[in-house]
C-alpha cells in the first residue's frame, strides 16, 4: 500500500518538475521572441512612402496642346502636385503668417513677395484663411529641357476669410485667372512668376434641382444591430433587406440614412463602403423605397485648409450614386446648427454654402436640403436649399403653431421633419419616464397632425437599439438608455404598441 | 402677362445690378478712377466719405492679401496701397469693408523697362547636323521683377563660325522662346539676347559630332609569333560622322577578336582626335584571328585577319627519379632563344584512360620541371601527356 503511494507521489514529484521546467522555458522562450520581434527589417531605411492628401481641390486639364515639348504624363503630375502644394503652403503661411514650406515651393525671387505679404500682415494682426476650390488648368509652354513651364490657370475658386486680431471681417469669393510660370529646381516645380490675370467676385447660383420631394412618409435607419456603424463589418445585405420589407409594409415610402465621414474614408473615399451604400440604394430600389443620403455624419471640423477634402469626399459619393433611382434627396449635413457654437456660425455656414454648390453642381437632378436639429434654425440658408427639413423632438403641442410660422417665412419650399420621435425609456435611470403606450400615443397624435397639415414626416427610429456608440450621446447611462427606445421594434424584435402610428393610416 | 411682369422686373433689376456698385451709393464713393497703375508707383484710392467710418480696405494681388486703413483727409479717405500690393503685376480686387461692400479692381502693369533677362537655355550641348536644336527661353524683367508684359519684342542673337544671326521674338505667355538649330560642323554657338535695349549676357551651346559614321580598323606588331609575350595593337581609322566632323573624343570602341576555336576575346579603347586604340598580347599557340571593331548601337568596321605562327615545334622530355620527375625544355622559340619566362607547360596524368590530375607551370629560362609524387601518385603505370605552345607529347605506360 505504501509503495503504491510511494509511486504515485514519485510520478507527481516527477511530472510537476517536468511541468515547471516546461512553464519556465515557455517563459523564456516567449521573453526571447518578444525582445527579438521589432520593426520589419524592409522598414529599416524609411523607404516606404508616405502621401498624405491635405489638398485636392477640383482640378482639370484642358488637353495638352503647348508650344515647346510634349509634355508626358508623369511630368504634368510631378508639375500638379507641386502646384497643389505651393497653394497649401501659401494658405498655411497667411493663415499663420509664417513661412514654413514656402522655399520648397516659391523660388528665392518669388518667396519674397509671399514674405513680404506677411511681413505686412503679422505686425497688424492679419490672418487669411483660404483655400481654393477650383482650377481649370492649361498648359501653355513647356521648355526643350525640360526645366521650365508656362501654365495658365483658369476661373480660381478662392475663398478666403480675413481676421483682423481674430474677428472676422471679410468673406470673400473671388474668381480669378492666374499666369504661372514655373522652374524646375532641385527637383520641385517651383513658382518663379504669378500673375493674376483677372479677378472678380464670385458666387454660386443654382438653380432649383430637377426633381422635387413629394410626400415623404419615412423613418430613419439603421440595422438593429450596427446602429451608427451600418457600413462596418457587420454589414448584412439580407437583415437590411427584411428591414427594408418591414418599412414598406408599415405604410412608409422612405428612408433616411447616414454617410460617415471618416469611415467612409475622408477624401479617400473607400471602394468597399461606397459598394455597401449602392448595394443599400439597391435594397431600397427592390422595396420601392426612396433614399435621403445624409453626407457628413461625424464630422465637425470645417476648418478652410480642410474643405478641398470634404469636397473631393462629397464629390466622389454624389456621382457615385446619383443615378440611382431610389435616390430621393441630399441632407448636407445632420443638425450642424450643433456646431455653431464649438466652430462659429459663420465658419459652418460658410462651409454648408459652399458645400451646397459643390453637391448641386455634381448632381443637379436631386434636392438638396440640411437636417436642421430645430425649427428655430430651419430658415438659414433657405434660399440655397430645395427643401427644408428640421429635426422636431419638442413638445407636440407646439408643433402646430411652430409649422404654420415656418410655412409663413418659406412660402416656395416643401418643409419636411426629417427627425422626431420619443423614447419609451422608462426603467432604471427613468423610473418617470415614458412608457411604451406613451411612445404610441405620441405617435397617433403626431400623424393626426401630419395628416391635417400634409407634413413629410421621418421618425426616429425603426429599432430599439442594444449598444449606442459614445460618439453618439456620450457615455452617460441614462442619456444611452434612452437612445437605446427611440425605436417601433424593441430589442427582442417584437413590434412596440407605437408601431400602429407608424404612418399614416 | 404675368409672366411678363415677372420677366420685366427682373429685367430690370438686373440691369439695376450691372451699374457699378459705386454709382447707387450715398455715403462712401469711389473718387480714384484710375484703374491701371506702373508697377513701383505710389498707388492710393481715394474715397470720398460723408459720414465718420473708418471701414478697412481689403486688396488681393497675384500672391496674396491684405487689409489697409485708412487716412482720413478732410472727408477723404485715402487709402495707400503697399508696396507688395503695388510693386507686383497683375489684378488687384478690392473691397471696402464698409456696409454697402462697394468692390472694384485695377490692374498694375509692369514698367517697359527691362533691368534683367532671366535666360534658360538648353539643352546645353546638342548634335551637328541641323535637325538637333536647344531652345533659349529668356523672361525680361523690369526692376520689380515683373515679366514684362506680352508682344514685348526680344532680339534673339546667335553667332556660330561665320554667321551672325538677329531675330525678333515676341512675347508671349510672358516668355520669349526660340529654337537655335545646329549647323554641319560642330563647335560653340553664341547666344544672346536683347529687350528693349537692355543686352543679356552671353550663353553657348555646344555643338557636339552625330553620330559616327562605320570606320576602318589595323593592327600593328612586333612579329607574328604565337609567343604569348608580344602585345598587338589594334587601331581604328579616324572615326567621322556623316559630316567629316572627328567623333568626340572618349567615343568608345569595342574590339571583338573571335580565334579559331571560336572562342571570342574582347578588348577596348575611346578615341583621342578620332581614332582608339586597344591592346591584345600575343596567343601562345598558332592561332587565326578575326577582329571586328563596334561603336555599339553606332558603327562598325569591317573584319581583318590575323594569324600566329607557332614558336616551337618540338621540346625535349626528360624523366629522372623513377620518372617521378619529368624535366621538360629547353624550350627554344623561333631564333632558339629560350622562350621567355611564364609560356604556360601542362602536364596531364591518366590511368586506363582516366584523367587524375593536370599539372601547370609555367617555363622559367626556358625549362619546366614536374614533381610527380607518391601520395598523388601511388607507384603504377601511368600516361602522362605533356602540351605547351600548342604541341602535345604523349608517354604511355611510364612507371612511377
Amino acid at each position: 500500500m505504501t509503495g503504491i503511494n510511494k509511486n504515485i507521489l514519485r510520478s507527481v514529484l516527477v511530472l510537476s518538475y517536468i511541468a515547471i521546467i516546461a512553464l519556465v522555458l515557455f517563459g523564456i522562450g516567449s521573453l526571447y521572441s518578444y525582445l527579438n520581434t521589432g520593426a520589419d527589417r524592409s522598414t529599416m531605411l524609411h523607404t516606404e512612402i508616405k502621401k498624405i492628401d491635405q489638398y485636392l481641390p477640383k482640378l482639370e486639364w484642358a488637353p495638352l496642346n503647348n508650344e515647346g515639348r510634349p509634355m508626358d504624363e508623369q511630368t504634368l503630375n510631378a508639375l500638379q502636385n507641386d502646384y497643389l502644394d505651393a497653394w497649401y503652403v501659401q494658405h498655411v503661411a497667411y493663415k499663420t503668417n509664417t513661412l514654413a514650406g514656402i522655399e520648397d515651393y516659391y523660388t528665392e525671387s518669388a518667396r519674397e513677395n509671399i514674405s513680404a505679404l506677411v511681413a505686412e500682415n503679422k505686425p497688424k494682426h492679419i490672418a487669411i484663411e483660404g483655400t481654393t476650390l477650383e482650377h481649370h488648368l492649361t498648359l501653355d509652354f513647356f521648355s526643350e529641357d525640360g526645366q521650365l513651364a508656362v501654365v495658365t490657370d483658369k476661373n480660381v475658386i478662392e475663398f478666403k476669410r480675413v481676421f483682423e486680431n481674430d474677428t472676422l471681417l471679410l468673406e470673400t469669393t473671388e474668381q480669378s485667372t492666374y499666369k504661372i510660370i514655373f522652374l524646375l529646381e532641385d527637383g520641385f516645380w517651383r513658382i518663379r512668376h504669378k500673375i493674376k490675370e483677372v479677378s472678380k467676385a464670385y458666387k454660386t447660383k443654382f438653380g432649383p434641382a430637377n426633381t422635387e420631394v413629394t410626400e415623404i412618409k419615412g423613418i430613419n435607419y439603421y440595422p438593429q444591430a450596427s446602429p451608427w456603424d451600418m457600413y462596418g463589418d457587420k454589414f448584412d445585405a439580407s437583415i437590411i433587406a427584411k428591414d427594408f420589407k418591414i418599412i414598406k409594409d408599415a405604410g412608409l415610402n422612405s428612408i433616411r440614412i447616414f454617410v460617415p465621414y471618416e469611415d467612409f474614408g475622408k477624401a479617400n473615399v473607400k471602394a468597399e463602403k461606397l459598394t455597401k451604400l449602392k448595394t443599400v440604394l439597391d435594397l431600397a430600389e427592390a422595396e420601392n423605397l426612396k433614399v435621403v443620403i445624409t453626407l457628413f455624419d461625424f464630422y465637425g471640423d470645417y476648418s478652410v485648409l480642410n474643405w478641398t477634402l470634404n469636397q473631393h469626399h462629397a464629390k466622389t459619393i454624389v456621382k457615385a450614386v446619383k443615378d440611382y433611382p431610389a435616390l430621393l434627396a441630399w441632407d448636407i449635413k445632420n443638425e450642424p446648427n450643433l456646431d455653431f457654437k464649438s466652430r462659429t456660425k459663420a465658419l459652418v455656414l460658410a462651409w454648408l454654402d459652399n458645400m451646397i454648390a459643390l453637391v448641386k453642381s455634381t448632381d443637379t437632378k436631386h434636392p438638396v436640403t440640411i437636417g436642421w436639429s430645430n425649427a428655430e434654425s430651419a430658415t438659414i440658408l433657405k434660399d440655397e436649399l430645395d427643401f427644408i427639413s428640421f429635426h422636431y423632438y419638442e413638445d407636440l403641442e407646439d408643433l402646430e403653431d411652430t409649422y404654420k410660422n415656418l410655412k409663413l417665412e418659406i412660402t416656395n419650399k416643401p418643409i419636411a421633419i426629417t427627425e422626431f420621435g420619443m423614447s419609451s425609456n422608462r426603467g432604471l435611470w427613468h423610473p418617470f419616464g415614458n412608457s411604451e403606450d406613451d411612445q404610441a400615443a405620441y405617435y397617433k397624435q403626431a400623424q393626426a397632425l401630419f395628416k391635417s397639415y400634409h407634413m413629410p414626416f421621418m421618425s426616429w427610429t425603426l429599432y430599439d437599439f442594444t449598444k449606442i456608440p459614445k460618439e453618439v450621446v456620450g457615455r452617460l447611462p441614462w442619456r444611452k438608455q434612452t437612445q437605446e427606445h427611440f425605436g417601433f421594434i424593441n430589442q427582442n424584435g417584437e413590434t412596440k404598441p407605437a408601431f400602429k402610428y407608424i404612418s399614416k393610416e | 402677362m404675368i409672366l411678363k411682369h415677372t420677366y420685366l422686373l427682373l429685367f430690370g433689376w438686373m440691369v439695376l445690378l450691372s451699374v457699378p456698385s459705386y454709382g447707387n451709393n450715398g455715403t462712401i464713393e469711389l473718387i480714384t478712377k484710375t484703374t491701371e497703375f506702373e508697377a513701383g508707383q505710389a498707388i492710393t484710392l481715394k474715397f470720398s466719405n460723408t459720414d465718420n467710418a473708418t471701414p478697412s480696405l481689403y486688396v488681393s494681388n497675384s500672391y496674396g492679401a491684405t487689409l489697409i486703413k485708412p487716412e482720413k483727409d478732410s472727408g477723404i479717405l485715402n487709402y495707400l496701397i503697399p508696396q507688395s500690393i503695388s510693386n507686383k503685376t497683375g489684378v488687384v480686387h478690392w473691397k471696402l469693408l464698409a456696409n454697402n461692400s462697394l468692390s472694384g479692381a485695377f490692374s498694375v502693369i509692369s514698367k517697359q523697362k527691362a533691368t534683367s533677362i532671366e535666360t534658360y537655355l538648353g539643352p546645353p550641348s546638342i548634335q551637328a547636323g541641323g535637325t538637333d536644336y536647344s531652345m533659349l527661353v529668356v523672361i525680361p524683367t523690369d526692376y520689380l521683377d515683373n515679366p514684362l508684359a506680352d508682344s514685348t519684342k526680344v532680339i534673339v542673337k546667335h553667332q556660330f563660325l561665320d554667321n551672325q544671326n538677329k531675330e525678333v521674338v515676341l512675347m508671349n505667355h510672358r516668355i520669349a522662346y526660340k529654337n537655335i538649330y545646329s549647323e554641319p560642323k560642330t563647335g560653340r554657338i553664341l547666344v544672346s539676347s536683347e529687350c528693349l535695349e537692355f543686352n543679356s549676357k552671353e550663353y553657348t551651346v555646344n555643338v557636339l559630332p552625330a553620330i559616327p559614321t562605320d570606320f576602318d580598323i589595323s593592327y600593328s606588331r612586333n612579329h607574328d609569333y604565337a609567343d604569348g609575350n608580344q602585345i598587338t595593337t589594334f587601331s581604328t581609322s579616324i572615326i567621322k560622322d556623316q559630316y567629316g566632323n572627328l567623333v568626340s573624343d572618349g567615343t568608345y570602341v569595342d574590339f571583338f577578336i573571335t580565334n579559331r576555336s571560336n572562342h571570342i576575346l574582347k578588348t577596348s579603347g575611346t578615341t583621342i582626335n578620332g581614332i582608339a586604340y586597344a591592346k591584345m598580347i600575343h596567343p601562345d599557340h598558332e592561332d587565326q584571328w578575326s577582329v571586328k571593331a563596334f561603336i555599339e548601337g553606332m558603327a562598325e568596321s569591317k573584319p581583318i585577319q590575323l594569324a600566329y605562327k607557332a614558336i616551337i615545334s618540338d621540346f625535349n622530355v626528360q624523366f629522372s627519379e623513377n620518372s617521378r620527375t619529368v624535366t621538360i625544355g629547353p624550350l627554344q622559340s623561333f631564333m632558339h632563344q629560350m622562350v621567355p619566362d611564364g609560356l604556360e607547360v601542362s602536364l596531364s596524368v591518366f590511368q586506363n584512360d582516366i584523367k587524375l590530375k593536370t599539372l601547370t607551370k609555367s617555363a622559367f629560362e626556358g625549362y619546366a620541371t614536374f614533381k610527380l609524387d607518391t601520395n598523388n601518385f601511388p607507384s603504377d603505370n601511368y600516361t602522362l601527356k605533356i602540351e605547351t605552345a600548342g604541341v602535345q607529347k604523349t608517354y604511355t605506360n611510364v612507371k612511377l
